[in-house]
């Protein structure tokens, strides 16, 4: 195909420089590609020092100022070079392109060399001045309505998913606050320039590239260009030489969750960070999906075997004596003949009623052929946040009473809750609640609590949902606390306090609760609350303290500290003016309450799939752009890495040996962050994949993600990748099979993907895996059952040139066969229910669990084709013989019985017979063979519903659409026989009954030595016998 | 998939191909050790000599059940189809057009009449079969041994000025042609009534002047039917209606059509143009 050819493989480097710049560079390494191209990309080739320069240079660099904006006029001439600030959309294929690609599959392939090779017998008849039969005619154009019609149907299919994904693209225009002349405007985003001087603020999205002026406590969430599911908090200074870690730099569609920002934009639209990693998706290749190459395989197969026929019989013709041309037209006949017709709307259809159910399920698929693809896949590489996690800091953990307690982090909470009775709990409660600056935006008294929108940190929102949770209506609890004063987190004290009045009159004293990085609370405490009694804070207690920080934070936990204290009344009287400049109020010598821990927890449903994807013989592998401890914490929680699995790491700290001495070998599993990643060759990260069979990437770029796809796909694996992050879309595009996510997910994800989870449940990959699996089954059987056919269509054509008999099967009612009766049962088959557990299998190796492999082909075609075949001739002579031909009479009788001008034929009878009543005669044969066929392929339908159980074990009505389709088949067979008009139009005659009975102890035949063969192949697994006969 | 989608050489491809003909690695010749293809070939020989034993079995039991004096069905054969003689075809279509003057133009036609009509001479009918003229019961007459039956005599002598006796040219060389209507066997088959099929020819377009049949009436005699069959009456000749063209217009094309006129004979199918009816061109040139 002209696609491989094109072959490109793109890499960005993104390494730091000797002068410590930081390169992002897009290389495309290109084999004898466009110098035009390889320029354009050259000048992509540039760096990012804007958030090394000052801001004075950074002015004279853009020309602005960073009190009053760019000139307007000046904006409007950068507007102009530059172009709008939005993503391109990649380029999306013409239509015309997609709607050709569907017809140049591999077997439209087939079909179009068939259709040309008709037109060639064609002319070759017309040429010898045979007029009569426009048949080879007839059989192009239907080819080639066949392509087309199942084209449109392919395409349309493709065209309707597209629609449903378009439909979940913002529409809304993204707004932004600019400064020009000195003046605030608000414009629409795309209209932005570099330069300009924009504001930002909590909620709002980073409308491009900007280098950060002022901040006021601004913090970014960076998860879909970096996968880090913690806030980034962005300040004017200069603290990494790496853009992608410096803070003052804020990217292009990251989210501000909180404080407010100004800064000057530094680069716009494609020429971004997330411009440029989402142009890298587009530069990756298109991998073939399994099912074309499958497909591609065999349509190999029939092609050879077409040859080697038509071959055969072009030589047995020339010996028989036919003329050089005739004998010609015979082989290009019996090539066409084995085209299956009816194949390539099969497989479309199958394919679309799996695309159906998928989107009934929630996994909306790009490409109709990558449904199947899910079931073959071998390995799973998951990006953590969003796809495996619920991307919301989640109270997860909670130490008080020197005891760990967890708390339910599932998305409904339907999990269980830890013991509320503690004194120690109700103190720590009273703290989480009453020190938290987040509030619930308002309105939203419908909306179950997780779902509801906070203002405030990631890390504030979780405790107020939480205190939400458990104690109850915190507004109101709240407000019965009136807050006296308050001092808000800053980095320097690592802590926030505020102070209230208690909401019993009696009691007059204040209560100063504080919250902060745990080791900073701890220092100011002096007693620690152990079951509502305040002991004294000794070593013994700080140890546990320790040990309980110590475990929280190895499950990849954010931990914070509470702490609380009653102000005595005396010195702290009601109205008290706390001043919180000066603090003149105690801030140490407090009551440790307890701690709690946050995270980004993993969503309910993944550990389960994870599980069945393992049982399924599917390896996960965690790759993401989190720190590795919260990626190890999360991989465990889901299973990723499984219970008692250990990285060398855990082995050499529970052997107390260094790292160097553990035997890499006896590690299941494997944690390997990005800077180690960059040392490593191909080679090694493939010995390394190879090595551990549970992965976490962690701390990866796009383009890791990208070489972490590429070298399983090395390993022969076939990779499915899920993610949502604009990061994930390099990976997405090269996986064969990209699955991203349909409510978190990003365009630029979305766009590179073949799959979509509405839903973002990685739950539904499952049932993807399964359908998939379902369907490289079904298709088997259908495809099975479709071949089969082909040898009683070709046999006759093969007995008419050699015996010369009278033609059994005509070419118009081998379409009828192809294309109209027995579609419905070949379809059918795709609603068969697995034969077993195929959840509990391995994925199948694409190199030796072909589509179609020789056995099949050859079972179908030489066995019970050949059964078929029988039958339709056995039907074929006895009509003949009762009407007045006998089969000895027949053969060598076809010159002149198809010779127009002899109207007194006699028979074997002695009776005479025109030229029409001898070609109604051929017509009632044709009829006759075709109802033989159509019986035989009844049993055929059946025998194809498993392929190792007994029918009667897979349950003979079960698929009641089969039995529909055999019923279909059944009238679909009488209309044609019995409708009248239809001897002249279609050329099918009205039979005698007795003549369906002739073919029926054949197709009683093909079942039960079908079941005798299933019966061989259950009762001697590998043995000859299976070897040979199971497909 | 990077692994498949790598291109393979084409030394590669020869090499997977010559190894898949034979891996000397583990003795396998295309795919299967030979004492594999020793089995699987035996199957296949085991499996096909069934099978044609199970079709050999439903033949000879479809011969068996058939009975060798009547076809069971009959479903095409609902009329009899109608030809003649001279039978040459031109475009599809019979056609008779000679110089009337040149005797090369019909001379190949006279010779294939006469051997058309040599199974017809009175000494031959004589010896095979039985004269039916002037006799009431000719079932009776017909009635042989067993299922056997004789035929009713057809001579050229009932051809009358078309026999070959009368003119040895069948009126060619004298410009009056003579054609010969032959009605298909059909068994069983019996004009309905008892009336007399008779030939009727006409010009689609025109005048064709007078015409003579023979025999007189250009009827087909009762006595030719029933046909019984080729195992019950070998001896049967169709009868015929020789039709004579006395006086054509010369050098103009006739388009002639003979319709048996019947009951019991179909003439008007579209879909066969010689059930019950034959028609042809005509020409004599001068």
């Amino acid at each position: 195909m002209g696609k491989k050819d094109n072959y490109e493989l793109y890499s960005v480097e993104m390494e730091k420089g000797e002068d410590g710049d930081m390169d992002v560079q897009i290389k495309k390494k290109s084999k004898g590609g466009k110098k035009k191209e390889k320029l354009e990309h050259m000048k992509k080739e540039m760096d990012i020092n804007d958030h090394e320069i000052t801001i004075e240079e950074l002015e004279l660099k853009y020309q602005t100022n960073v009190t009053r904006g760019l000139k307007s006029d000046y904006a409007a001439d950068v507007l102009i070079r530059d172009g709008p600030n939005e993503l391109k959309p990649p380029k999306g294929t013409p239509e015309y392109v997609k709607f050709a690609r569907q017809l140049a599959g591999g077997l439209q392939c087939l079909m179009w060399v068939a259709a040309v090779i008709c037109l060639i017998a064609f002319g070759i008849q017309m040429s010898e001045g045979d007029l009569t039969s426009a048949d080879n005619l007839y059989l192009a154009v239907t080819l080639i309505m066949v392509v087309v019609v199942t084209g449109c149907f392919g395409y349309y299919q493709e065209f309707k998913s597209t629609n449903i994904i378009a439909s979940f693209k913002n529409l809304v225009p993204q707004q932004a606050t600019v400064l020009r002349d000195g003046e605030k405007f608000q414009i629409n985003a795309n209209q932005l320039v570099v330069g300009d001087l924009v504001e930002i603020k909590g909620g709002d999205r980073v409308p491009a590239d900007i280098r950060i002026i002022t901040a006021q406590g601004c913090k970014v969430d960076n998860s879909s260009l970096t996968g880090e599911s913690e806030p980034q908090t962005r300040s004017p200074e200069y603290t990494h030489e790496s853009p992608m870690e410096t803070r003052n730099i804020a990217f292009f569609s990251t989210m501000c969750l909180e404080g407010a920002a100004t800064g000057i934009i530094i680069n716009t639209g494609d020429r971004t960070i997330i411009g440029r990693i989402a142009s890298l998706a587009s530069g990756v290749g298109n991998e073939k999906t399994p099912i074309a190459i499958e497909i591609e395989h065999f349509v190999d197969i029939i092609a050879g075997l077409a040859i080697f026929f038509g071959a055969t019989f072009f030589v047995v013709a020339m010996v028989i004596g036919y003329p050089f041309l005739r004998a010609m037209v015979f082989f290009m006949a019996i090539v066409v003949a084995y085209v299956p017709e009816g194949l390539l709307a099969t497989v479309t259809v199958c394919l679309s009623l799996t695309a159906k159910r998928l989107a009934r399920k929630n996994c909306v698929v790009k490409n109709l052929e990558a449904v199947e693809t899910l079931g073959s896949t071998s390995v799973i590489c998951s990006d953590k946040t969003g796809t495996l996690t619920q991307n919301r800091m989640t109270v997860s953990h909670l130490w008080f009473d020197n005891h760990i307690h967890s708390a339910d982090t599932t998305e409904d909470q339907s999990g269980q809750s830890f013991d509320q009775t503690s004194d120690t709990w109700r103190a720590l409660s009273k703290v989480v609640s009453l020190c938290n600056r987040a509030a619930f935006k308002g309105g939203q008294d419908g909306v179950p609590i997780p779902k509801r929108i906070v203002i405030g940190d990631a890390s504030e929102t979780a405790l107020l949902k939480f205190s939400e949770l458990t104690v109850g209506n915190v507004t109101e609890y709240r407000e019965r606390f009136r807050k006296a004063a308050e001092v808000p987190f800053n980095s320097t004290n690592k802590f926030q306090l505020s102070i209230h009045e208690l909401p019993d009159p009696l009691d007059l004293r204040y209560l100063l609760v504080m919250k902060g990085a745990p080791e900073r609370i701890l220092e100011r405490c002096s007693s620690i609350m152990i079951k509502g009694q305040e002991l004294p804070l000794d070593e013994q207690w700080k140890e546990a303290f320790q040990t309980a920080y110590m475990d929280l934070g190895g499950l990849g936990e954010r931990v914070l500290g509470f702490c609380h204290l009653y102000l005595n009344e005396k010195e702290f009287p009601r109205g008290f003016s706390f001043n919180t400049e000066d603090m003149n109020f105690p801030t140490s010598g407090l009551s440790f309450a307890g701690l709690i821990s946050m995270i980004d927890p993993p969503r309910a449903t993944v550990p389960d799939a994870v599980m069945k994807c393992r049982t399924a013989g599917i390896r996960v592998i965690m790759v993401t752009g989190d720190h590795p401890i919260t990626a190890k914490a999360i991989a465990a929680s889901v299973g990723i890495i499984s219970e008692g699995s250990e990285t060398v790491e855990d082995i050499a700290a529970r052997l107390r040996i260094p790292v160097e001495q553990v035997n890499r070998r006896d590690a299941r599993a494997c944690v390997i962050n990005g800077g180690q990643l960059k040392d490593m060759s191909s080679e090694e990260l493939v010995d390394c994949l190879k090595m551990h069979p549970e992965m976490v990437f962690a701390r990866t770029s796009p383009q890791q993600k990208l070489i972490i796809v590429e070298s399983c796909q090395k390993l022969g694996a076939i990779v499915a990748v899920t993610g949502d992050g604009v990061n994930d879309s390099p990976a997405l595009k090269k996986a064969d099979i990209g699955v991203a996510m349909g409510i978190a997910g990003s365009d630029a994800a979305k766009n590179a993907a073949d799959m979509i989870l509405l839903d973002d449940n990685f739950a539904s990959i499952v049932t993807g895996v399964e359908q998939g699996r379902l369907i490289f089954d079904n298709l088997k059987k259908s495809i099975a059952y479709t071949l089969t056919k082909n040898i009683p269509e070709l046999a006759p054509y093969l007995i008419y040139i050699t015996a010369s008999v009278p033609l059994p099967l005509g070419c118009i009612t081998i379409l009828f066969i192809e294309l109209a009766t027995d579609i419905f049962p070949s379809v059918s088959l795709a609603y068969e229910k697995a034969e077993s557990d195929i959840m509990h299998l391995k994925p199948r190796n694409p190199r030796r669990d072909r589509l179609v492999n020789e056995s099949l082909a050859v079972y179908s075609y030489f066995q019970i084709g050949v059964i078929q075949s029988f039958a339709g001739f056995a039907d074929y002579f006895t009509v003949m013989a009762q009407e007045g031909w006998f089969p000895e009479y027949c053969l060598g009788l076809r010159a002149q019985w198809e010779d127009q001008h002899l109207q007194d034929l006699q028979d074997s009878y002695g009776q005479e017979w025109t030229f029409s009543q001898r070609l109604y005669q051929q017509y009632t044969c044709y009829t006759v063979f075709f109802i033989s066929i159509e019986v035989c392929q009844i049993s055929d339908v059946l025998i194809r519903k498993t392929r190792r159980l007994s029918t009667f074990q897979q349950g003979f009505f079960r698929n009641k659409v089969l039995v529909i389709a055999i019923v279909f088949q059944l009238c679909l067979g009488c209309f044609l026989c019995y409708c009248p008009g239809m001897p002249n139009i279609f050329n099918f005659m009205p039979l005698r009954f007795q003549w369906w009975l002739v073919p029926l102890p054949y197709g009683i035949l093909i079942f039960v030595y079908d079941e005798i063969r299933k019966l061989g192949v259950r009762r001697h697994p590998g043995s000859w016998w299976d070897k040979e006969l199971y497909y | 998939m990077a692994t498949f989608n790598e291109k393979k050489t084409c030394s590669q491809r020869m090499e997977n191909f010559s190894r898949f003909v034979w891996n000397p690695d583990t003795g396998e010749l295309m795919g299967r050790t030979l004492e594999m293809w020793v089995y699987i070939s035996l199957y296949y020989a085991a499996f096909y000599c069934v099978m044609i034993g199970l079709f050999a079995l439903s033949i000879f039991s479809l011969m068996k059940s058939l009975d060798p004096y009547h076809p069971d069905y009959q479903d095409r054969l609902k009329s009899p189809g109608v030809t003649m003689r001279p039978n040459i075809y031109v475009d599809d279509e019979f056609q008779v057009i000679y110089n009337m003057n040149k005797n090369s133009t019909y001379n190949q036609t006279i010779t294939s009449l006469s051997q058309f009509l040599s199974v017809y001479k009175v000494k031959t009918q004589q010896e095979m079969n039985k004269d039916c003229n002037n006799v009431t019961d000719v079932a009776s007459l017909l009635t042989g041994q067993q299922h056997t039956k004789y035929a009713c005599q057809f001579t050229t002598a009932m051809l009358g000025n078309c026999s070959h006796e009368f003119d040895s040219t069948f009126g060619y060389a004298s410009g009056q042609p003579c054609v010969f209507i032959k009605i298909n066997r059909i068994i069983n088959f019996v004009p309905k009534n008892d009336s007399v099929p008779f030939v009727n020819c006409t010009a689609k377009k025109g005048d064709l002047g007078p015409l003579e049949y023979f025999p007189p009436g250009g009827f087909f005699g009762l006595q030719y039917f029933p046909y019984y069959g080729k195992k019950a009456q070998p001896n049967y000749t169709n009868p015929l209606v020789a039709v004579k063209f006395l006086n054509i217009t010369k050098n103009t094309e006739h388009n002639v059509e003979c319709i048996i006129e019947g009951k019991g004979f179909i003439t008007d199918n579209l879909h066969d143009p010689y059930e019950g009816k034959v028609s042809f061109r005509l020409k004599v040139e001068n």
